[in-house]
């Protein structure tokens, strides 16, 4: 399990949607890293990336929403995160695009795929959590 | 080479081993070595760009690395496959960039050149003949080393 309780931010909207991307990404690295043959694997490896490639927008807005209701004053630099995620992302689907869905890259892209979004998650995000209970609690 | 470089890279490697798979390194005896070389299974090399210049070396034996990205996946892993040399790689990429912040501390500006990942020894460069140092960190899945050759370029 790639999702660990140490995760949560105590903002129950954005534990939800983190939990569910976490769940989307063990998904797809447990699908790019089967036994089974690539081609009979690849329409989901799409798929699952289409997917996960709107979720994470979706997420990303929805927190980037949450945190200027907030007032968080660490706002314009999570946007970057935000940004700097997005475009890491964005080049492997260009790349993908141009070579085709070859299995080493895949790999490869779900490798730092994965450890983005821990990096992202248990540390960037940890500070919206920190920042709520130093107001005092949910707000 | 500086007592800064080395806090650096050593308070960069324990805070995000401890985020990213609960382990908490262990400084082992630092030393100096001839030139920057590694026989360890699994080496990600950083460039450093900026007011200091040179490279720093990651190195795991197989069994950590396929260790850490079980742990970081949930995974069982039975081999150094691309997915899990690019998650060390990234890992590596993470801790030298807080390193770089942690330096931007003490007043050098620097940037990292996208890690490179050699699976199997890692052999000196010719052109790399100054002195490296060479920082152990000891965890309770193995020993890994983080080798350091950094010059001022200010």
């Amino acid at each position: 399990m790639m999702w660990k309780d140490k995760y949560k931010i105590g903002v129950e909207l954005i534990d939800e949607q983190h939990e569910e991307l976490f769940r989307r990404v063990s998904e797809f690295t447990k699908i790019i890293r089967s036994e089974e043959d690539w081609n009979s694997r690849i329409d989901k490896v799409k798929e699952t990336m289409d997917f996960m490639k709107d979720y994470v927008i979706d997420h990303f807005n929805e927190e980037e929403a949450y945190q200027a209701k907030i007032n968080y004053p660490e706002i314009e630099i999570h946007k970057k995160a935000h940004a700097s995620f997005k475009e890491g992302v964005d080049n492997y689907i260009k790349i993908f695009e141009e070579e085709g869905f070859n299995e080493d890259r895949i790999q490869e892209f779900g490798g730092k795929l994965m450890t983005w979004l821990i990096m992202h998650v248990g540390n960037m995000d940890q500070k919206i959590g920190e920042y709520v209970k130093s107001k005092g609690g949910q707000i | 080479m500086k007592v800064e470089y080395v806090n650096s890279f050593y308070k960069a490697a324990k805070d995000v081993f401890q985020l990213m798979v609960d382990i908490d390194p262990q400084r082992g005896d630092l030393k100096f070595i001839e030139n920057i070389s590694n026989d360890k299974d699994a080496n990600v090399e950083l460039g450093v760009i900026g007011d200091l210049k040179g490279t720093i070396l990651f190195s795991f034996p197989k069994n950590m690395t396929l260790e850490m990205v079980k742990i970081l996946s949930g995974m069982e892993m039975d081999k150094i496959d691309n997915f899990a040399s690019s998650a060390l790689g990234e890992m590596a990429n993470i801790i030298g960039g807080n390193a770089l912040t942690l330096l931007a501390q003490h007043h050098y500006t620097c940037d990292i050149v996208p890690p490179q990942i050699f699976i199997g020894e890692y052999k000196p460069h010719p052109i790399d003949s100054d002195k490296a140092l060479l920082l152990p960190l000891l965890t309770p899945i193995g020993e890994f080393d983080i080798t350091i050759l950094l010059k001022e370029n200010k």
